[in-house]
């Protein structure tokens, strides 16, 4: 096993430990954030299967190296890939992505992710899916992906949808970001551990020796703490989230934040509407469909819907915001995109009811998932 | 020795035991347990030839995500009752409240969906798309729970339909908002305790005083009290109230008033009495009262003028002089309650049949081999006879339902009198079917149908109220006789073409029927227009020369109509039936060829076929031999066996979310567990 502070080029980008009946499994491209490479996610995809039919290991743990657990997919090189003629090649990403999630939501053992850091997009994916979720005070969680042309994926519309009332349309749309306090009070997190236990908790993980949710919890447990929630937290604005995203459209969202500013004042509600008004109008709506549509799916049902609107996003007939929001935010930086339809009015429901349809390319196909033995029919994730 | 031991060892055993049987003991432990029943779910054994999602789209047809955000509304809330079964939630009303608690339920349910914006432009905007979405909307409250929607449908499509169609500018400026946003909660006072479909024997009476510029309404004999009037024990606070107009001495008909009968504090208005209709069979979620007037003063602006006015001194002004013509103008556009009872029937035979479907492919009973396994329900063909045939029809409905819908959005004076006949046909034939598929349903769930929380047999109690009100459903199918005879009469008279109420097919020569019918003649789409042709087309003819036949013998028109009631009956179904196939093969036109259409096509010739083998009219006229009949019959067990495979698969097409059916639906082994008890 290579020495975690290598810096050679071939250095493996997820390393493996293995301590007794438990698998350390740390994401390893710290200067990227932990950005989730295709062949990181190939290689946790091998190494869950693996684990899953091994009798000896009764417990994953999933961390990241550096300040980040993981920013999420490595959307970057999708874009360079799509940008080189083929777009199948991005969609092949995400088909192998979103298996992993699904993998990890109806995983038989359990797994413990240490979120010491960043949680966004595909990171979130690779994590909230699991058994249990430990925050930290340096956890910073969001699903920017509207402010970039996407949509929440990665089976977000599960997890995203079953928060507390409609806190998972304002985390969804807004991509506000979450610290370890809120993500453990909405439920995102199952356990809030300060940073400096954390060693002490990974060295009890490895002692537990077996895969009962109730004892890991409890070993968990021990190291866990209250933590102090901000006084300015949107968690403490739930009523006027409930019944403001709550609205059937997104233009009744908005509208109705609008309404709840007009004759008072409120830094947290501007802000909330600047996000949505900076987001890609097209982006917002279909993000929202797909949450709604959530909420009443299982999280395959899910992840096979997210897999048709990525692929419509990806092929790029629909519209192109999402190539033009890698721009604006990851090539250029303007942090200026131009959004095309530019209106929220103008995406009509007909466009949004397209990226749910199949993908008209030859050979496309929804996506299957691998058989699963002993699949609990409610296969839920945890949350 | 070890070899001695052993013999010894049988010998004894076999004294133990009783002569001649094989040797339990050593054969099983005696005391280990039967390997437990295990549940199965049907989604992982019942593989799909086509996508749910697709055919949903076919099924619900409109507004699928506004549904699917109001399921989420309902899904997120306390108020909506989830209870945790086994490893799932379910949200359903709870039915062992009070009815004075269940009333408190609904009124907060709707409190929390005016809330979130649910009625936003129900009353407010007048276009298709606006209304319907509010159908959508309305069809999926009725899935949670039919009080809710009966509540929400007497306030809005009642009173507040009222005030549309009824009403002019001045009443809807005054009224329509403020409904909307339930700043008065309305009521509909029509039904007396002595008049219920005969609206225009009502006896409560309004006069004018034209000193104060108002109208007096009053009650005045018991059986003129208001009967089963929604909302009023309780909450309403304002009602239309219909009545007998009296003008300087000359009754000009019926016609509505709004009147007040509660204040902003919910007190009763003075000169009102009100009580409660008390526990019903179902629907006690819904506030039900009796209303009496005594000298009610209300302003001369609170007649809903918009077929006739009285001025100011006192004058009766209308343009229509006939009153009976002016009574049908005034009930004309009242038809949205008969739609959305039509399709709040089909959704509840929908959540019947998926509840008993899944239940039917997880559950055993019987092997039919020794120590065989035990059989799947659903895979007994008497079981598929049972179910999948009522699965064939409630499909034929909810297409049916759709065009309904859409011809009435689109509605214009010329279409009135069609809209009219076609939801009287819908009203009373769906919800006649939902309540046969109910009964069936909770039968085929056996002792757990009975349980209120598995939905099925609930039910019933729940929607049996939707034959009668309304309007009953016999007198309206009578109504839809009467208007194809009516058409029938006029087209012999003027010797023109038939061109409404689809007869067209009178027009064209008699369809004949094969002698032979193979299994592909009866899979045909024109074997079975023809087959539905023939009996609409002979039923009118008899039906018309029985009457003329009883007028001839010097009955009455009218009597000579009651007389006739055997083929008017029969003429109605055929009526319904026939434009049921029609839409079915429309909406089948404009499905892409694919496993899809095939299964449609499937469900299609089981809704014909088991239409022909149950109406004896078939036979007893002669349209079908016996060997034609026979031939019919034994297609249906084949189709039963075609359809069975995608049961599970047309079941999901419904699009009702798991946490809106009930636990015998999913792992009921789970759901009655010791630890989940």
């Amino acid at each position: 096993m290579a020495p975690l502070n290598s810096t050679k080029l071939d250095d493996p980008q997820v390393l493996v430990e293995e301590k007794l009946s438990a698998r350390i499994l740390t994401l390893n491209r710290p200067k990227q954030l932990n950005a989730l490479s295709f062949q990181m996610i190939s290689q946790l995809l091998d190494l869950f299967i693996a684990y899953e039919e091994d009798s000896n290991v009764k417990l994953v743990i999933l961390k990241g190296k550096g300040r980040a657990f993981c920013a999420g997919g490595d959307v970057s090189a999708v874009v360079r890939d799509i940008g080189a003629g083929n777009w199948r090649l991005g969609a092949n990403f995400f088909w192998k992505e979103f298996i992993l999630n699904y993998i990890m939501a109806t995983y038989p053992k359990p797994q413990v992710s240490i979120l010491n850091g960043i949680v966004m997009g595909g990171g979130a994916g690779v994590s909230i899916h699991g058994r249990f979720r430990v925050a930290t005070e340096n956890s910073v969680f969001a699903m920017p992906e509207t402010a970039l042309g996407l949509f929440p994926d990665v089976g977000a519309s599960y997890y995203l949808s079953r928060l507390p009332g409609f806190f998972g349309e304002y985390v969804g749309l807004t991509g506000t970001r979450l610290d370890g306090a809120e993500m453990l009070a909405c439920g995102l997190a199952t356990h809030f551990v300060p940073s400096e236990r954390l060693s002490l908790l990974e060295e009890a993980l490895c002692k537990v020796d077996s895969s009962d949710p109730a004892i890991i919890s409890a070993v968990i447990d021990e190291y866990s703490q209250q933590p102090y929630m901000k006084e300015q937290s949107a968690y403490y604005r739930l009523n006027v989230i409930d019944r403001c995203f709550s609205r059937r459209t997104v233009e009744e969202i908005i509208s109705s934040l609008e309404k709840e500013i007009l004759n008072k004042e409120d830094d947290w509600i501007s802000a909330t509407l600047q996000s949505l008004k900076g987001a890609s109008p097209t982006s917002l709506k279909i993000s929202l469909r797909s949450i709604r549509q959530g909420r009443l799916q299982g999280v395959g049902q899910c992840l096979v819907r997210e897999y048709r609107m990525v692929c419509h996003v990806m092929q790029g007939k629909l519209s192109r915001d999402f190539f033009e929001g890698c721009r604006a935010i990851l090539l250029d930086k303007d942090k200026n995109p131009k959004w095309e339809p530019s209106k929220l009015e103008i995406v009509s429901d007909r466009m949004v009811d397209s990226y749910f349809s199949k993908v008209d390319d030859e050979g496309w196909e929804d996506l299957k998932f691998p058989a699963r033995s002993n699949l609990h029919v409610y296969a839920i994730a945890k949350l | 020795m070890e070899q001695q031991i052993t013999r010894r060892n049988q010998v004894l055993t076999n004294h133990l035991l009783v002569h001649g049987e094989p040797t339990l003991l050593s054969a099983a432990p005696p005391l280990s347990s039967n390997s437990c029943l295990s549940y199965s779910p049907p989604d992982l054994n019942e593989p799909f030839s086509f996508n749910p999602t697709d055919m949903r789209v076919y099924l619900d047809s409109h507004n699928i995500p506004d549904r699917d955000w109001l399921f989420g509304l309902i899904t997120q809330s306390q108020l909506f009752n989830p209870k945790q079964r086994g490893h799932k939630v379910f949200f359903s009303p709870d039915y062992n409240q009070s009815m004075e608690q269940q009333r408190e339920m609904t009124m907060k349910r709707i409190w929390y969906l005016l809330e979130k914006g649910v009625f936003q432009g129900w009353l407010t905007e007048r276009n298709p798309d606006a209304e319907l979405r509010k159908f959508a909307l309305f069809e999926v409250v009725g899935i949670f729970d039919h009080s809710l929607a009966i509540k929400l449908g007497v306030h809005f499509f009642l009173w507040g339909g009222a005030i549309q169609f009824f009403g002019t500018k001045r009443h809807h400026d005054k009224w329509l908002r403020d409904t909307e946003n339930y700043v008065v909660k309305g009521c509909f006072a029509m039904t007396e305790l002595g008049h219920g479909s005969n609206v225009r024997g009502i006896e409560t009476v309004t006069t004018y005083d034209s000193n104060t510029g108002e109208f007096v309404i009053n009650t005045p004999c018991e059986s003129a009290q208001k009967y089963w009037i929604g909302g009023a024990a309780n909450h309403a606070t304002h009602t239309i109230v219909f009545s007998q107009l009296n003008i300087n001495g000359e009754n000009q008909g019926v016609h509505a008033l709004i009147a007040q009968i509660r204040d902003a504090d919910g007190n009763v208005c003075p000169n009102i009495r009100i009580a409660d209709c008390g526990h019903k069979i179902g629907l006690n979620g819904v506030d039900n009262g009796q209303i009496w007037f005594d000298n009610v003063r209300i302003p001369r602006e609170n007649l809903l003028n918009s077929v006739a006015d009285v001025s100011p001194d006192g004058q009766y002004l209308s343009a229509i002089k006939d009153r009976d013509q002016r009574f049908a103008a005034f009930l004309a556009p009242l038809t949205s309650g008969r739609i959305t009872i039509s399709a709040s029937a089909i959704y509840a035979s929908k959540i019947g049949l998926a509840i008993a479907i899944r239940y039917s492919l997880t559950r055993r009973a019987f092997s039919v081999t020794r120590n065989g396994r035990e059989v799947l329900l659903l895979d007994y063909p008497s079981h598929q006879r049972r179910l999948l045939p009522l699965l064939a029809k409630t499909y034929a409905m909810s297409f049916a339902g759709n065009y309904l819908k859409q011809i009435y959005v689109k509605r214009t004076p010329e279409s009135n009198k069609l809209i009219h006949v076609l939801s009287s046909a819908f009203k009373a034939t769906f919800t006649w079917h939902n309540m046969r598929n109910l009964q069936e349903c909770r039968e085929a769930c056996g002792g757990q149908g009975v349980k209120t929380e598995n939905l099925v047999g609930h039910l019933k109690g729940e929607y049996d109220v939707q034959s009668t009100f309304e309007g009953d459903n016999n007198v309206l199918m009578q109504q839809v006789s009467k208007a194809l005879l009516a058409e029938y009469i006029a087209a012999k008279k003027s010797n023109k073409p038939f061109k409404r109420f689809g007869l067209e097919h009178m027009n064209n020569p008699c369809p004949v029927i094969p002698s032979q019918l193979t299994s592909s003649t009866l899979r045909c789409s024109k074997f079975q227009t023809d087959a539905f042709f023939l009996r609409e087309r002979d039923l009118l003819n008899r039906f018309s020369a029985e009457v003329s036949q009883f007028q001839a013998q010097g009955e009455s028109k009218e009597y000579a109509f009651i007389l006739s009631y055997q083929l008017a009956e029969d003429l109605g179904r055929a009526y319904s039936e026939r434009e049921l196939l029609q839409t079915f093969i429309q909406t089948e036109a404009t499905v892409p060829a694919g496993s899809l259409k095939d299964v449609l096509a499937l469900l299609r010739s089981m809704y014909a076929l088991i239409c022909l083998e149950e109406d004896a009219a078939f036979l007893r006229y002669g349209y079908l031999s016996m060997d034609n009949a026979a031939a019919v019959r034994k297609e249906v067990t084949k189709l039963c066996s075609e359809l069975r495979p995608h049961a599970l698969a047309l079941v999901t097409s419904f699009g009702i979310p798991d946490a809106f059916l009930s636990p015998i639906a999913f792992n009921w082994i789970d759901a009655n567990a010791w630890a989940s008890v």
